[in-house]
């Protein structure tokens, strides 16, 4: 065992820092590291956003692991892993949660020929942003359970039903999502993978307004939305097994991982820089011991994380494996943001502006800090993964 | 980066697990916690044909020449299974240090005999403050001829009540800082002025207070410089705490693998507990704290293994690690119910020892007081 990386990786991994930290001075002030709701919910986040993509597109980053019959040059899941890293640390956006970090994977795995040449190249050139169309109203985590039909009809499939908490949807060029095809099958067996363009005549996209007031979730409705037959990811019927392969993508945690060394970064330079009483923060025991304590957290979820990605490159990765880092890195994140907000007193209530310090970390932190304990899949639903698959206990029925 | 052990690392923590396994079933480990001994002779000698005690000791001094990372390994099996005696403490406390800062002379003296299992060293630092820093050192050596004349009071020394040697910290000068003057002697734990008794502790593990009243030791058995052995005492602690990780990372997994296996068989309300949502995030979070502690212990013991620089992770890991075993072990006397209270069940041998690991090489909140100086934080 060695966690050494070659001199190739090492300057592999420096050239991915120093372009993200070039973009980093370019960031809007304001701009949340890290959360998925700065990229949404501004025009300027957004630009910004696709300003990165485009960056990291002319290098051939968004489709590095692809194979080279689609554009890609066979690169390592390492390399991959420092993207993430990089782009974690400087919290620089660009890289499209939906299509980079889901689809892509999930098309080369099971799609079919067609829809890897249609959707692709718009991921590897930065041009196309994607959204997800799966919780609904009465099927979050039960995502199984949802009612959104999509019925065939000669070449199309025509979408009718709702979504909910569908992030960027507003933004979005396309979706992908389930849908019910087979309204007599069993659960499990009726459910379709399609992807569609967000323009389609019929669908209606309505912000859900976050509590800090941020537009990153939308819920989208379907009135009669015709979509090409050819634009299922694998069988007909077979949707939900899609939906695992996907989820398995969804939860690689190492940018998340940086974010987080990043902001501890952040806290220790406010307490060596913030005196309060006459003495630095820094010198205050509770505060030395909390910090610390977080830092031994944010160690561990790193080594875990690497872990993980090693074994997605052995391809002996196991999904428990990765929902350990998710709900470890996930709640660590909380707790970030509530150290973050006690260190920074009555300015961590502060919305970025001349009083926030840390650009209004303690109130973005507090109130964001949600958004990866619930998405992909709730911790509660991890831990369950963990016990039913990683321990082998029984599966209550 | 290759985060798998080698074939040969599987075959030696295999070899390690199923030794234990055969030779130090928890009857025995309970047999040897009640004696006043603490270990078995006969499994020593088999340990030692084995050439565990020899693990990490080069070749030229008839050890088997291998890492410290190896030597992780067979302590995470250690761990797992539960060997009570004075394997730790001899390799660690003892052979480690004399690798690293003895003369030729002492290494040839002193290697061989424990390579083969002939002698039980153990390391007599702490004092009545309990504290494993410099001014902690309290006993004091002073010159006489070309000896030193040592007195004081050790505490919590293991097994030094069956132990061959002494590795002793005593003051040999005020210096400007308590880090200046402290020297290290290897001392004949039978030389006359040295009085042992065991302390009665919750791990049964044999501590002992160690009552040095004039021992007289010659100079050349000093280990190290004159006035000058705070830094190896440094080194014997991160390695030490990194080698008490490993180990703690085994009883964790046990604690997990025990609790899990209980919890499918248990039967309670027509199905086994372990269907139940409530015990399974229990037993989910076990497990996450046993991946997290594992790969945190397992990086830094490469590190330390190849040398490189590392006091940060070593903080680091043992305060993780301190928690989340006794986290853990907590968790699986719960889950246990009754029965993970009594004294013939298995799971309370490993929550006792949760708590002794935490306290051995510094506690969490020493360790994350260092943390916090090497993250950066101004002191």
């Amino acid at each position: 065992m060695d966690f050494k990386l070659t001199d190739e990786q090492i300057a592999r991994r420096n050239e991915h820092f120093a372009v993200c930290k070039e973009l980093e001075k370019q960031r809007p002030v304001g701009f949340a590291a890290g959360g998925l709701e700065s990229i949404y919910d501004t025009d300027e986040g957004w630009q910004y956003h696709l300003h990165c993509a485009k960056e990291f597109a002319k290098r051939g980053w968004l489709s590095h692991h692809w194979p080279r019959e689609y554009g890609g040059e066979d690169g390592s899941m390492m390399d991959q892993v420092f993207f993430s890293e990089a782009r974690g640390y400087y919290g620089v956006p660009g890289a499209d949660i939906f299509g980079y970090s889901m689809l892509a994977p999930t098309l080369l795995a099971a799609g079919n020929k067609c829809v890897k040449e249609k959707f692709l190249p718009g991921i590897a050139s930065g041009d196309t942003m994607g959204c997800q169309l799966w919780s609904e109203p009465n099927a979050g985590s039960d995502l199984a359970s949802l009612t959104s039909t999509a019925i065939r009809r000669g070449d199309e499939y025509v979408i009718n039903g709702q979504k909910t908490w569908s992030t960027g949807a507003h933004r979005a060029d396309w979706g992908f999502g389930v849908f019910k095809t087979d309204l007599s099958a069993p659960k499990h067996h009726n459910l379709s993978f399609l992807l569609l363009d967000m323009k389609t005549p019929g669908i209606t996209v309505n912000p859900i307004l976050y509590m800090d007031m941020g537009h990153l979730y939308n819920e989208v409705y379907f009135d009669d939305v015709h979509v090409p037959a050819e634009n299922i990811v694998g069988e007909e019927g077979k949707g939900w097994q899609v939906t695992q392969t996907l989820s398995g993508f969804e939860r690689s945690s190492l940018e998340f991982v940086m974010v987080l060394q990043q902001q501890l970064e952040a806290l220790v330079k406010y307490c060596n820089e913030t005196r309060v009483n006459g003495e630095p923060l820094a010198k205050n025991l509770l505060i030395r011991n909390r910090l610390a304590g977080i830092a031994c957290d944010v160690e561990a979820t790193r080594c875990l994380a690497y872990r993980v990605a090693d074994l997605q490159d052995k391809n002996q990765f196991s999904i428990f494996d990765a929902s350990a880092v998710k709900v470890f890195v996930s709640e660590l994140g909380e707790r970030m943001a509530f150290l973050a907000a006690d260190i920074l007193g009555p300015y961590a209530q502060v919305k970025s502006s001349k009083w926030a310090p840390l650009e209004g970390f303690g109130e973005k932190g507090y109130q964001q800090c949600f958004v990866l304990t619930i998405a992909m899949g709730t911790n509660e639903i991890q831990r369950n993964i963990i016990s039913w698959y990683g321990l082998g206990l029984p599966r209550m029925k | 980066m290759n985060t798998s052990f080698t074939e040969e690392q599987e075959m030696l923590r295999k070899a390690a697990g199923d030794f234990l396994a055969t030779e130090c079933p928890k009857t025995k480990v309970r047999e040897l916690e009640e004696s006043d001994k603490g270990y078995d002779s006969g499994m020593w000698k088999k340990m030692a044909d084995l050439g565990w005690m020899g693990l990490v000791i080069p070749e030229e001094y008839d050890g088997m020449g291998m890492t410290f990372q190896d030597l992780t390994i067979v302590l995470e099996e250690m761990g797992r299974n539960i060997l009570p005696g004075p394997f730790f403490c001899t390799v660690v406390e003892g052979a480690l240090p004399i690798l690293d800062a003895g003369s030729e002379r002492q290494k040839r003296e002193f290697l061989p005999k424990i390579a083969k299992g002939d002698v039980i060293w153990t390391m007599a630092l702490l004092e009545k403050s309990g504290l494993y820093n410099p001014s902690g050192v309290a006993a004091r050596a002073v010159p006489r001829a070309d000896s030193f004349v040592i007195h004081g009071t050790k505490l919590f020394v293991e097994m030094a009540q069956v132990a061959d040697y002494l590795i002793c910290a005593a003051r040999t000068r005020e210096g400007a800082s308590p880090a200046e003057g402290i020297t290290l002697f290897m001392l004949d734990a039978k030389a006359p002025g040295i009085h042992c008794g065991i302390m009665p502790t919750m791990g049964m593990d044999k501590l002992c207070e160690v009552q040095l009243d004039d021992v007289t030791v010659p100079g050349m058995n000093i280990l190290g410089e004159l006035d000058n052995g705070w830094p190896v005492i440094q080194r014997i602690l991160e390695r030490a705490a990194i080698a008490k990780c490993a180990e703690s990372i085994g009883g964790i997994q046990a604690c997990v693998d025990i609790t899990a296996a209980y919890c499918k068989e248990r039967v309670q309300y027509d199905r086994p507990i372990g269907a139940f949502q409530a015990l399974q995030h229990m037993l989910a979070d076990m497990w996450i704290a046993m991946q997290t502690s594992k790969y945190l212990v397992y990086e830094v013991a490469w590190m330390e293994s190849e040398n490189l620089p590392c006091a940060k992770e070593v903080a680091i890991a043992k305060a993780y690690v301190n928690d989340n075993y006794k986290e853990v072990s907590r968790k699986a006397v719960r889950l246990h119910g009754g029965i993970g209270t009594s004294r013939d069940h298995d799971i309370p041998l490993y929550y006792r020892r949760a708590k002794v690991a935490d306290i051995a090489f510094g506690g969490s909140d020493f360790q994350r007081e260092a943390v916090a100086t090497k993250i950066g934080l101004i002191s």
